[in-house]
């Protein structure tokens, strides 16, 4: 049998692990369709198969962009954090960041999203889609998302959680928490509850595969299974959970398996391929739309550093090195960037412009990204450096709902 | 109280029927409400609590769920974050513990963690208590685990009247409520009581006296409450005087009650039919020692169930629980100290 391991997205294995992937995939996606129409067309099985030829090239290039403002943040986050400058521990999303961009971009703004402490991006990247500065998307400012990284009172929690714990109903992100898995329930709460208003939103949730192991995950999958709700539960499977190796999380090659035993699909996603990503994931989002309830999204990806920033130094131990190289490689700029080229799309100096890919975040300065990018984080930090602490007595509030009253 | 109150036999109403009463009620009044629990639909529920809802309200409202406690709470977390408002059914309430990830971790904490941006109207309710042979698992009161857990009410009536205006207010507070109710009362003909036809709640935090005296204070909720009234009545011909509380609420606490009739007896035992180690009686013990010490005459004291499992047969079970034997020779040690 093949080891999940070598789904590692690099050299030689790699190739051989993504061959057989392909047709993994298709065998999905056959799946996904004959659970969804017996008399789907050939046209428009090409259509459910390939939603990302339906991107423009100023989407493309918007997705890009994205990848980009993903990675600045953890690049800024990582040095910030270093320096001394913030409380807590990071969890980078450094080489996932096409995972968190490919599945949020074919969203509406009505749709739900539910991601988890390595997601951080993801709470101001929801709705990017519909203009960056517009203040009436349903996604979180990265003020307030600066904010709540600092711990500071223009957070929208008041800092009481810690900065990835943050969400916000008004804009649709529902809270994580450390409980990992503990928020598929409750999208598939907030799914049903939508469903009986009338509405057509989707709930996406993010989970490690670590977190697939946990009881709740079963209990949760199996209840939005039962009454077709649509929740996509998206499995980042970055090979390790803390410091144990997928190997010893998960008894089948892949993750997806799990959809197996709810009788939805299991589609598997190249985690280093934003447009794969998008693909797969409007797939699901497509199908779930339709009525036809959940499925599982596992995007094959790696963990660039440790659990959190604590651990790096011990990850690089419990980690052979040449795993950690190989995990890498596959930068998600970097091939976003040569499907770019490829398309026609970069053409000129605008093939070499902005080269932040493979570096590591220490590595990589300002000049490898575009000026916006920097601009856009740098209002988020300077608001929350000008916000002030909480009051200490604020502690002592929100225990109990009070009908509203002050 | 309830048992000597002198409507016609055919206007009382059991503890089971007002809790459905409540339920049907709200459900016709909140269109945004929904009830989901194990087998609550088509069979109405394990006793009959939920009986003829979904065919009133539908399979939508009213929905029969996986058994998947964890899954039931954790979904209603969901639904309440998105305008709905909650009743979920534990089978028994023993088997919350399936749920209690979800309602400690999620549930009581998403008010705080969101500064007030979000509010739980969830109502996790369920048969609790033991005295009837349920054995082990259904058996518990496992409420102290709740108490706990900061952001959660945990409430437990102990009459009809009481089942159904708590429990209608539960559904309107918009926090997440705990709502114990005492199965072995659930169709206990001596308790029955005729109920208000118009719409009534009773509200959260406020404990009720069942009995006036002036030599010693009995405080306890649930089935207790009747014990404690048995036992008063023996203490009664023994020449002491009990004063019987039952606190209702146990999150919010009414503690002013409890204080004034201490004023007024001098003396208090806590009865209650959890475990004695960290259960809730522990905690009304060491309130009443810390802010009402200078009322007391004899320590306070406590009888609650000892710290065992709660067995299966009956001689072993009285043995381990509390009873009107075991009240009224505390009572009597106390009044004696």
């Amino acid at each position: 049998m093949k080891s999940p391991r070598e789904f590692v997205p690099s050299g030689f294995l790699v190739y051989l692990g993504w061959g057989n992937l392909a047709i993994i995939v298709i065998q999905k996606t056959e799946n996904l369709l004959s659970a969804k129409s017996g008399s789907a067309t050939a046209e428009r099985a090409e259509q459910v198969k390939k939603p990302s030829q339906r991107l423009t090239k100023e989407d493309c290039l918007e997705i890009f962009k994205q990848l980009y403002l993903a990675r600045y943040f953890d690049v800024r986050l990582i040095k910030e954090k270093k320096r001394g400058r913030l409380r807590g521990t990071l969890y980078s999303s450094h080489n996932q960041e096409a995972v968190l961009v490919g599945s949020l971009f074919g969203l509406k703004p009505t749709d739900w999203i539910s991601p988890i402490h390595r997601d951080m991006p993801a709470f101001f990247m929801k709705d990017f889609r519909f203009d960056i500065d517009n203040p009436d998307r349903l996604g979180m400012s990265i003020e307030e998302v600066c904010a709540q990284v600092w711990g500071k009172e223009g957070s929208p929690g008041r800092a009481r959680d810690n900065w990835s714990h943050i969400g916000s109903k008004s804009k649709r992100i529902i809270h994580s928490t450390s409980m990992l898995a503990g928020t598929i329930p409750v999208a598939a709460g907030v799914a049903y509850a939508d469903r009986m208003q009338g509405g057509d939103a989707v709930v996406l949730t993010y989970n490690g595969e670590g977190s697939t192991a946990q009881g709740i995950f079963h209990e949760a999958v199996n209840y939005a299974a039962v009454h077709k709700l649509p929740v996509i539960t998206i499995v980042e499977n970055n090979q390790w959970a803390y410091g144990t190796p997928v190997d010893q999380e998960c008894p089948t090659p892949d993750v997806a398996d799990r959809a197996k035993g709810y009788g939805i699909p299991g589609l598997i996603a190249d985690g280093q391929d934003v447009f794969d990503v998008y693909d797969k994931v409007m797939e699901a989002v497509e199908y779930a739309r339709a009525g036809n309830g959940p499925a599982i999204v596992e995007c094959k990806t790696f963990r660039a550093y440790g659990h959190g920033d604590h651990d790096d130094d011990r990850a690089m131990k419990y980690r052979p090195s040449e795993e950690i190289e190989k995990g890498r490689r596959r930068d998600p700029i970097a091939v976003c960037r040569q499907t770019l080229i490829d398309l026609g799309y970069l053409t000129g100096d605008a093939k070499t412009m902005y080269m932040a890919e493979g570096k590591n975040a220490g590595d990589a300065t300002n000049d490898d990204f575009p000026p916006e990018v920097v601009d856009f984080l740098n209002k988020g930090i300077e608001f929350a450096m000008n916000s002030p602490m909480p009051a200490a007595e604020e502690a002592e509030k929100w225990v109990f709902w009070n009908g509203g009253q002050a | 109280m309830s048992a000597t109150t002198e409507a016609p036999a055919a206007l009382k109403k059991n503890y089971l029927t007002a809790l459905k009463e409540a339920l049907d009620e709200e459900m016709a009044r909140n269109k945004m409400m929904l009830c989901q629990g194990e087998d609550i639909g088509r069979l109405g529920g394990a006793f009959g609590v939920t009986e003829g809802l979904q065919a009133k309200y539908g399979e939508d409202r009213v929905v029969d769920m996986p058994i998947s406690e964890a899954a039931i709470v954790g979904s209603a977390v969901g639904m309440a974050l998105n305008g709905m408002t909650v009743m979920a059914e534990m089978q028994f309430i023993d088997f919350i513990s399936c749920g209690f990830d979800q309602i400690v971790n999620m549930m009581a904490t998403y008010h705080y963690r969101t500064a007030g941006e979000v509010h739980i109207p969830v109502v996790v309710r369920g048969p609790a208590g033991a005295y009837g042979g349920g054995a082990l698992y259904h058996s518990q009161m496992n409420e102290a685990w709740f108490c706990n857990a900061p952001g959660l009410k945990v409430v437990c009536p102990s009459t009809p009247y009481d089942a159904k205006g708590m429990l209608k207010a539960a559904l309107r507070d918009g926090n997440p409520v705990i709502f114990y109710e005492i199965k072995e009362l659930y169709r206990k003909r001596e308790i029955e009581e005729e109920l208000p036809t118009e719409d009534y709640i009773v509200p959260l935090g406020k404990a009720a006296i069942r009995r006036e005296g002036k030599d010693v204070t009995l405080v306890s909720y649930g089935q207790n409450v009747y014990h404690c009234l048995d036992a008063a009545v023996e203490l009664e011909k023994l020449g002491i005087s009990a004063e019987v509380i039952d606190i209702r609420s146990l999150v919010p606490l009414d503690e002013d009650t409890i204080f004034n009739s201490i004023a007024k007896t001098s003396r208090v035992i806590v009865v209650n039919e959890a475990p004695m180690t960290c259960g809730f009686a522990g905690e009304l013990i060491a309130r009443i020692s810390q802010k009402a010490f200078h009322l007391l005459d004899a320590p306070p004291s406590r009888v609650t169930r000892m710290d065992t499992p709660v067995p299966w047969v009956k001689p072993l079970e009285l043995h381990v629980l509390p009873t009107i034997d075991k009240i009224v020779a505390e009572a009597v040690r106390i009044y004696r100290f």
